[in-house]
């Protein structure tokens, strides 16, 4: 029997291939993403140790976060006179002090040099023995007007040693000598980071921390172990200083990182489960159709006395082999797929630093069980049914697959379909734990009961779809409507595939253009600024000299700018914006429905009413707010204020802002245009003050919400690019059952050759037949999706995403890219058609 | 050796034959394992004649049939359709001499499945794109007698009715030439009686040319003419042939 079954792969090595290649497209996106980013986080790992070479304590300021701190968090700075202190204490063999802070280069073309979400940074120079920092050329910075610049952003902006080059940190840029290049570590820079060393004072200077110091970085001296010293310094150094060691510092980096990679590992392999998915369908499919055409081979092996459980561990087998060769291949691709991704990643924004590949035996394992169950899985259903061929089968004709009643399949169809929903709804609305795996079981649901239930629609939609074709390629066309409906079963499974991939695309539609409605009607709603100056940095990179300035302008009316930060609520993670208390009204629309607006001046918190009620909180109660710089502060809720979708929930004035968080930068300024000024006036009126920030834009109302649309297409192309590989794998199936059916249409493709029809005519039938499958699976894919997207964006409801707004242009755009995806995929098994060789098919068996 | 085995020449007293192959060779293979199915044979079909090709299996009959029906290219010699030389031709030029030219019926699979009796009959034409002649495919269909199953698909006739159905096909599009393989090979008795009693009638009655490979004296015994292949050469011809005389004709090939 085994030797039957590894016959029968070789004899038909296309159809293998072919079937094998759904799963290794789905198993090289498993195995990529692992790969990814595991290559990501060992990069990482291998940076903070490089960091933290040499350093074997630290001695920073401590954070009112406590345990819960990580390395953005942003911690007050310690005296310099701190440095005597630990000095002193035995054991410590070398310090140094580190000052950093924001510092972007700006080119020759005064524009600021930016980053794809890498931080643009700036520290001083250390002693090469507690600094990963190499020179490659030049020298350390020394004094006033010098800096260093990693070797990347030398390379991209050609700063050479000599050169003039500006800088700017908290005010207009300045002017500096690059004196050296550096590397950081063995690597050219840091992760994208830009990087410009100072000396120690220049340091202090531009990072407004005179007299102080982020951290002392400390080695310890030959024979006292780190945490020794530690404890040593701990119990030198004043209260609220805070000593760890280096491998301490490394790991909460480390964890930041596994943190966020863990996020968007989970998010890719999302997709991966998603390209997975739609492989199961092919399996199926393939595996359905290969069965049906063996019929009389596996009839013969009954006949010969191979009993049910044997045949249908035959088909297992086979399906067990296929999955596993394509497991093989999928891992192999999924080096290239990792490639593939990152520079994905990177044409929309998101640059992360990788070097080599990383393949862990978890990648290998995982590829492999998740490619052999999913095909195994698949092949169940098939491999019953040809358990289930008797073996008087021999004696008749080869046939095409048959399976239940439609009447049964559909029953089960609807059952599975209502129960998907119902799980998805609900997991949408019912809120609670573990909603998010229940909304994906629920789609999987629908899309496995629309896939039972679709036979039932595919021969009124195919022959709905079809109807122009007899028009359009007369005999031709009409084959191609009857051979898509001849089998409806076929048809409709084969579309399934297409089905997923074109719903979620249509979902992910849905949701972008309703959240671009609400966004356009959020700006209309809260904003009151005529003019929006930001950057495109992550992180807030505005000089706060910014707004004062604009603030003189006699065109320009109110101006505020507006700072966010992170704080604790009963060690709950939060976000405060702050804002100028006199201006802050006239920018944003803020509606203050309870207590007085005059609080943000005393110093007091205004919070969104319905987060106050959340929080049974009252006007005049007592709001414990923990700052990581100045710990545990109580601020009196003055106010509250209708819900403002730019504002989150917590707001205070940037005095208040400015008490508890170090070293404020802006993350936007709101301008409006002074009485009896022209926006025009006004807005020149800015261009000349933001002349002086490079790193600024200035947007109008209308500007602005082009860009928040711009952002959302992003993401959309984002998605819609990483649902692709769903897609590719859709249409391989499309191949797939387009070249089993010539392969079993054989001797009728003759039968046409023989009375006359061209090699054309031909192509052109079994495009008619392809077309018409690829569009079905797309508008079923369409309907759903929709349904999917209004879920979700009812869901959204309170995120101010009000109207469901069904992007119909685009949809119907996505059915004519699917009519051409349905020629593409045509063309391969349209030329085996056109090429039988006319004799040998007629007198085919 | 007796004047019936002299080869078949053009005959006088015709016109321009409706198909003519000249000297052909066919061999299958290379070397040592090369088979020559057709070995020098030179023959004419008459129009309006009704002609059957027979011999034992492996004689070249069929493959005569195929290269003659433009389905099969020969290694040497010259086939001529009408005025047409089939050797010249490519394949799209071979496709449209088929389809415009040529009827067929094969032993089995003749019928498109996805279509009806009656879009099967006029296929050829639909396929080039032509309207049928409208009286002429009523006529057809009158005379195999299958006005009411013209909107049955073929798995939904018998097999008789499913080869009368690829008779009155190959015959809709007026060809010049009808070749038939082995048409009632499939078929009981009445079945073959009724699909052969059609093809005479279409000689008798339209002037049809019909070419007949077939193994079957009594199939045989309703051309005008039969011509004998063996070993891939013809070996005899017979005009007026009754299934009796065909019968002892097919004994005499073991000797």
């Amino acid at each position: 029997m085994g030797r039957a079954i590894v016959k029968g792969l070789l004899a038909h090595k296309l159809r293998l291939s072919l079937t094998a290649m759904a799963v290794v497209l789905g198993v090289s996106f498993v195995a990529g993403t692992f790969v990814l980013t595991d290559t990501i986080s060992k990069t990482f790992d291998n940076l903070f140790t490089e960091i933290s070479a040499g350093v074997d304590v630290s001695v920073r300021a401590a954070s009112g976060f406590g345990e819960d701190s990580g390395p953005e968090t942003a911690r007050d700075t310690v005296p310099a006179t701190l440095l005597d202190t630990v000095r002193r204490v035995p054991g410590v063999e070398v310090v140094a002090p580190t000052v950093g802070g924001y510092a972007q280069f700006v080119d020759e073309r005064n524009k600021a040099v930016t980053t794809t979400g890498a931080p643009t940074l700036g520290f001083n120079w250390t002693e090469p023995e507690l600094s990963p920092l190499r020179l490659r050329s030049g020298r350390e910075p020394r004094g006033d007007g010098e800096v260093v610049v990693d070797a990347v952003t030398a390379r991209d902006h050609d700063f050479a040693v000599g050169d003039r080059v500006k800088l700017l940190f908290r005010g207009p840029p300045e002017e500096f000598t690059v004196v050296g290049i550096t590397g950081f570590g063995e690597a050219d820079n840091l992760a994208g980071a830009t990087l410009a060393i100072f000396d120690l004072e220049t340091a202090q200077r531009v990072f407004n921390k005179p007299g102080r110091f982020d951290s002392i970085e400390v080695k310890a001296a030959e024979g006292v172990p780190a945490l020794e010293l530690r404890d040593r310094l701990q119990s030198a150094v004043p209260e609220g200083t805070e000593v760890v060691t280096s491998q301490q510092v490394a790991d909460e980096s480390a964890d930041a990182v596994q943190q966020a990679l863990g996020f968007f590992s989970t998010a890719l392999l999302v997709f991966a489960g998603i390209s997975l998915f739609v492989g199961g369908f092919i399996i199926l499919n393939t595996f359905s159709i290969l069965v049906a055409q063996r019929t009389r081979e596996l009839a013969l092996l009954r006949a010969l006395g191979a009993s049910r459980g044997q045949v249908m561990v035959s088909v297992i087998a086979e399906a067990f082999l296929v999955g596993l060769f394509a497991s093989l291949v999928g891992l192999g691709l999924g080096v290239l797929v990792a490639i593939g991704l990152q520079e994905l990643l990177k044409a929309f924004g998101i640059d992360l630093p990788a070097a080599g590949a990383v393949v862990k035996p978890r990648t290998i394992v995982a590829s492999l069980v998740v490619g052999v169950v999913v095909t195994v899985l698949s092949s169940i259903a098939p491999a019953r049914r040809a358990s289930r061929i008797p073996p008087m089968a021999a004696l008749r004709g080869g046939g095409v697959e048959q399976g239940g009643p439609l009447r049964r399949r559909s029953v089960a169809g609807a059952v599975v379909t209502a129960l998907g929903g119902a799980a998805l709804l609900y997991g949408l609305f019912a809120g609670g734990g573990g909603t998010l795996s229940l909304v994906g079981l629920g789609a999987a649901l629908v899309f496995v009961g629309v896939a039972l239930l679709s036979p039932l629609a595919a021969r009124p939609m195919a022959l709905a779809i079809g109807a122009p074709l007899p028009r359009m390629a007369g005999v031709s066309g009409k084959l191609g409507r009857e051979n898509a409906i001849r089998n409806p079963r076929r048809t409709a499974s084969t579309a399934a595939a297409l089905t997923v991939g074109l719903a979620l695309v249509a979902c992910v539609s849905v949701l972008a253009a309703s959240i671009k409605d609400a966004s356009a009607s959020i700006v209309d709603e809260y904003l009151a600024a005529d003019f929006i100056v930001s950057t495109q940095q992550f992180v807030p990179t505005i000089s706060p000299e910014l707004a004062p300035r604009l603030a003189a302008q006699p065109e320009i009316g109110a101006v505020s700018a507006l700072q966010t930060g992170e704080w604790r609520y009963q060690g709950e993670r939060r976000t405060v914006y702050a804002g100028d208390p006199a201006t802050v009204g006239e920018v944003l629309k803020v509606d203050v429905t309870g207590g007085d607006f005059g609080g943000l001046a005393r110093g007091e918190v205004l919070v969104d009413e319905d987060e106050l009620e959340e929080q049974d909180l009252a006007i005049g109660d007592v709001l414990p707010m923990t700052f990581a710089r100045t710990g545990d502060r109580e601020l009196r809720i003055a106010g509250t204020f209708a819900q403002n979708q730019l504002l989150g929930n917590y707001l205070v004035s940037t005095a208040t802002f400015d008490a508890n968080f170090t070293d404020r930068l802006d993350f936007v300024v709101l301008a409006t245009v002074a009485e009896g000024a022209s926006p025009a006036a006004a807005r020149a009126a800015i261009e000349r003050v933001t002349a002086d920030f490079p790193n600024v834009e200035l947007r109008d109302q209308a500007e602005f919400k082009e860009e928040q649309e711009n952002q959302v297409d992003q993401i959309l192309g984002l998605v819609t690019a990483l649902l692709m590989l769903s897609i590719i794998i859709a249409l391989v199936g499309i191949v797939n059952t387009l070249a089993l059916s010539i392969f079993e249409r054989t001797r009728e493709i003759g039968l046409l050759r023989a009375v006359g029809m061209s090699r054309r005519q031909v192509r052109s039938m079994i495009r008619g037949e392809s077309v018409i499958i690829a569009v079905l699976g797309a508008v079923l894919g369409l309907a759903v999706g929709v349904f999917f997207g209004w879920a979700l964006v009812t869901d959204l409801d309170s995120q101010g995403i009000e109207n469901v707004v069904v992007p119909g242009g685009q949809l119907v755009f996505y059915v004519l890219l699917a009519g051409i995806a349905g020629v593409v995929a045509a063309v391969f098994p349209a030329r085996r058609a056109a090429r039988l060789d006319v004799l040998a098919a007629i007198s085919y068996e | 050796m007796t004047t019936a085995m002299r080869p078949s020449v053009p005959d006088p007293t015709r016109s321009t034959p409706a198909a003519r192959g000249i000297d052909l060779v066919k061999v299958y293979g290379q070397g040592d394992a090369s088979v020559r199915a057709l070995d020098g044979v030179s023959v004419d079909f008459a129009p309006g004649q009704f002609s059957a090709i027979m011999g034992p299996s492996g004689s070249g009959k069929s493959t005569l049939m195929h290269c003659m029906a433009g389905l099969d290219s020969i290694t040497s010699g010259r086939v001529f359709v009408g005025d047409t030389e089939l050797s010249a031709l490519g394949d799209k030029e071979l496709t449209r001499l088929r389809r415009d030219r040529i009827g067929f019926i094969f032993q089995a699979y003749n019928l498109v499945p996805t279509l009806t009796a009656g879009e099967n009959i006029t296929l050829p034409m639909d396929i080039a794109g032509r309207k049928p002649d409208q009286e002429w495919v009523e006529r057809l269909i009158d005379t195999v007698g299958l006005r009411d199953r013209l909107s049955h698909r073929p798995s939904e006739l018998s097999g008789g009715q499913q080869q009368r159905v690829a008779a009155a096909r190959a015959l809709a599009s007026r060809p010049s030439i009808v070749f038939a393989d082995e048409p009632t090979g499939n078929l009981d008795s009445r079945a073959s009686a009724e699909v052969l009693g059609f093809l005479q009638q279409s000689v008798a009655e339209f002037g049809q040319t019909v070419v007949m490979v077939t193994h079957d004296p009594v199939s045989a015994s309703y051309a005008e003419r039969v011509v004998f292949l063996g070993d891939g050469r013809i070996v005899d011809e017979m005009t007026a042939p009754t299934a009796d005389r065909v019968l002892d004709r097919m004994k005499s090939f073991g000797d």
